[in-house]
């Protein structure tokens, strides 16, 4: 059997999609993935030290080729855990902010280190591993949960931000509309549920991405991606998403643009359009938004002119400055011109998408999605996401229900799937995605969005496998997209 | 017995097909002699096109559906079209044209009329709107069904288009108006407690097995009219869920013995107002 490789995490440490990565390797046997913190990152910390502090093997790195002191080894002899752990131990305890995780990490870099150090003597070159030394597997994690990440990713999407590579943003040439100076971003106050400045917020993230993108292809060349980080910032613009989708042939709602294929940049070309194109009714969504953030279900009545918008997007108005607009957990339905004109103005401003509401399937009066997880190319773990509401994201109070508890035929439930793998395939870098599959009330599917992050599914297993024990299971060097 | 679902979705719609075809090709089918019940669902746009075309293909074509015994014109959920947005017609040319009918539904208000209520056997009449209109009131309250035994009204509020108020249901429960009426049902409204107010003591209980107050404003003022009435003792049931009463009028309720249903209680929108974070997935 193939050693399995190492798991390189950059996450919040500690929150619900790192420890539920740890809970599942612990359960299957594995040895825990390394955390690298986005905090460390985005303090400007070098991966190289990140990685030495997690406990990944330093002499895997190629310029820091030493060897730890007071360990000595031969070719072929294996090196005791418990003799590196203790020639570790002071160095890991200065460097390692949780203490009691220490000795796993520790143990781990010894695992590590003893079969690099034997695959190293075997093969001539280092650059390339010998056949039983899988490369370490880099996975990205949501940046998403954590005030501080969220504003230093708005800085670091300042136009005036010392890392300006914005070589993964889609859209990166052009500029955000009212940009935050470094300064004034860092300074941003934590206000719970506040959109404070999302396309800015998606500029740092993209120049994170190519800032991990190029530090890990220098340190760590042979390293594979899960998710590959031009991907996630590609699933992470519906824009781009959508476009990469239709251009792969899948089934999406049809996208709101013009004859001359333009589509709306504000309120006002919003409604031409809508009235134009004979489309009355549309989801508007923010281009970088998630979790039905920035979402708008929008109708505008040709025969009437009367407009209704049910949103999560709740909004704050002052009469000496510009309003304050915030993920509401209670959606919102909106009529009134004035309100709706700012809020659909303000999404755009940010970079937003319209498309066609499909009618979804459901009765009694709710109706659901699907998400569909598909890993290494196939579909495994699904949700119904039954509501009364045209948004029906699990956090605002849906029901979970399986497909089939849905109403969803076993042909159907196929088709959802089979969707879903198109959808993730158009991404042809990428292993991991949530994918929210709508059904039509006359039976097509349509895929409405690629979650790279869509995996925090609870209590749902597929083959007795939570969503992340299986794609532990399923995710290695040797079945990756890549 | 066979129940018939029909409507055109938004794709159907823009790319030619109509509900009237739709009728029409039911009624030339070998099955069109045994539907019992028939839905008309989305004609098409129902926001900006009214349901005259499928109202005039179901005359048209009645002699086609003999058994027809429920009709219900407009079933649609907020995916396809907003309930105050749904453009109705006047329905009454469908009640001579189906003699046998028993029980017709009626999904949004707008351009809604029954001008000519008359019908020997009908036995259901249920509405659903977001606000119904006065003029739709009148023409209940003009209507000859002497079979009439359940009558369900939605009312919904004066943005939407109820521009009634009391003296507007005062007819419907006229004694007499309706003789073999057991279920009444004058709901989801915002004039809640002065509807339950004015139901308490009114001599229309004594006939009623049901009373349905459902899915309106009903808060503890409306409450305590209805627990001070002695007429309420007389229902199978009393349908107050989705209200606004206390916690303390709950168990008040629960404490009475009486049949009320008063589950789905709701909160006042300030309690209601949490916010999540920009999470991503």
């Amino acid at each position: 059997m193939l050693p399995a490789e190492r798991l390189i995490v950059f996450c919040n440490p500690g929150d619900r999609r790192s420890e539920g990565i740890q809970q599942a390797r612990s359960r299957l046997g594995m040895p825990p993935a390394v955390l690298i913190p986005y905090a460390g990152l985005l303090l400007g910390q070098p991966l190289a030290d990140l990685l030495e502090q997690a406990g990944y093997w330093p002499d895997m790195l190629p310029e820091q080729e030493q060897p730890l002191g007071g360990v000595s080894q031969q070719a072929g002899q294996r090196v005791d855990g418990m003799q590196v752990l203790d020639a570790l131990q002071g160095q890991a305890q200065v460097n390692s902010p949780a203490p009691d995780r220490q000795p796993d990490l520790t143990q781990l870099a010894a695992q590590g280190r003893d079969s690099s150090r034997q695959s190293r003597l075997a093969a001539p070159a280092p650059a390339a591993p010998a056949p039983d030394t899988a490369p370490p597997l880099l996975r990205l994690e949501s940046p998403g949960g954590s005030f501080e990440t969220e504003r230093a990713l708005i800085a670091l999407g300042a136009p005036d931000a010392p890392d300006a590579d914005d070589s993964l943003h889609p859209y990166g040439g052009q500029p955000d509309l009212r940009p935050l100076s470094f300064k004034a971003a860092g300074a941003l106050q934590d206000m719970p549920g506040v959109l404070h400045h999302p396309s800015q917020w998606f500029r740092g993230y993209c120049r994170l991405l190519a800032r991990i993108q190029r530090e890990a292809g220098h340190l760590l060349p042979s390293a594979r991606w899960t998710n590959h980080p031009g991907e996630i910032a590609a699933m992470t613009d519906k824009r781009r998403t959508q476009q990469l989708l239709a251009a792969a042939g899948v089934p999406i709602p049809r996208p709101l643009k013009g004859s001359s294929g333009e589509a709306p940049v504000d309120y006002a070309s919003l409604r031409g359009l809508m009235l134009s194109q004979r489309m009355h009714r549309v989801f508007i969504k923010l281009a970088s938004g998630s979790a039905a953030s920035g979402v708008i279900a929008y109708q505008l009545n040709p025969a009437t002119g009367a407009e209704v918008a049910v949103t999560t997007i709740g909004v704050e108005s002052y009469i000496t400055r510009p309003p304050v607009y915030y993920n509401s957990g209670k959606l919102r339905r909106y009529t009134d011109s004035a309100l709706l004109a700012g809020i659909i103005n303000w999404l755009y401003r940010h970079g937003a998408y319209a498309e066609q509401w499909i009618p979804k399937s459901g009765a009694g009066g709710q109706s659901f999605d699907i998400r569909q997880l598909v890993v290494a190319g196939v579909a495994c773990h699904s949700v119904a996401r039954v509501s009364r509401t045209p948004i029906t994201n699990l956090h605002l109070r849906s029901r979970r229900m399986t497909p089939a508890e849905a109403g969803l035929s076993e042909d159907m439930q196929a088709e959802v799937r089979h969707t879903a793998e198109q959808s993730l395939a158009a991404f042809p870098h990428s292993s991991v995605a949530g994918i929210d599959v709508l059904v039509g009330s006359t039976g097509r599917t349509y895929t409405a969005d690629v979650n790279p992050f869509g995996d925090l599914l609870y209590d749902v297993e597929y083959h007795g496998c939570s969503t992340y024990e299986w794609e532990m299971k399923q995710l290695s060097g040797r079945n990756l997209a890549l | 017995m066979t129940a018939v679902k029909l409507s055109i979705d938004y794709d159907a719609f823009e790319e030619g097909k109509r509900i009237e075809t739709e009728i029409e090709q039911l009624s030339n089918s070998p099955e069109a002699a045994g539907v019992s019940s028939l839905t008309i669902g989305d004609w098409g746009q129902a926001y900006e096109n009214s349901s005259e075309d499928a109202v005039q293909a179901l005359v048209k074509h009645s002699a086609s559906f003999p058994a027809l015994r429920r009709l219900f014109i407009g079933e649609m959920g907020y995916e396809e079209c907003e309930i105050s947005w749904i453009t109705q017609t006047d329905l009454s040319p469908l009640l001579p044209a189906y003699p046998e009918l028993q029980s017709l539904t009626a999904q949004g208000g707008t351009n809604l009329r029954l001008s000519q209520l008359q019908h020997e056997k009908l036995e259901e009449l249920i509405i659903i709107t977001g606000g119904l209109g006065k003029n739709v009131l009148a023409d209940i309250a003009a209507a000859n069904l002497p079979n009439l035994q359940k009558l369900e009204l939605y009312l919904g509020v004066d943005n939407y288009g109820f521009d009634g108020g009391l003296e507007d249901l005062y007819p419907l429960i006229a004694p007499g108006k309706f003789p073999k009426l057991t279920y009444l049902g004058l709901k989801n409204s915002e004039i809640q407690d002065e509807i339950a107010a004015a139901l308490a003591d009114a001599p229309i209980l004594d006939q009623l097995e049901t009373l349905d107050l459902s899915l309106g404003t009903l808060s503890d003022t409306g409450a305590e009219a209805l627990l001070a009435s002695g007429k309420i003792k007389g229902l199978k049931l009393l349908n107050l869920s989705h209200h606004y009463m206390s916690d303390g009028m709950i168990q008040r309720w629960k404490n009475s013995g009486l049949p009320a249903d008063v589950s789905d209680q709701q909160k006042s929108d300030d309690e209601d107002d949490w916010r999540y974070p920009s999470i991503t997935e």
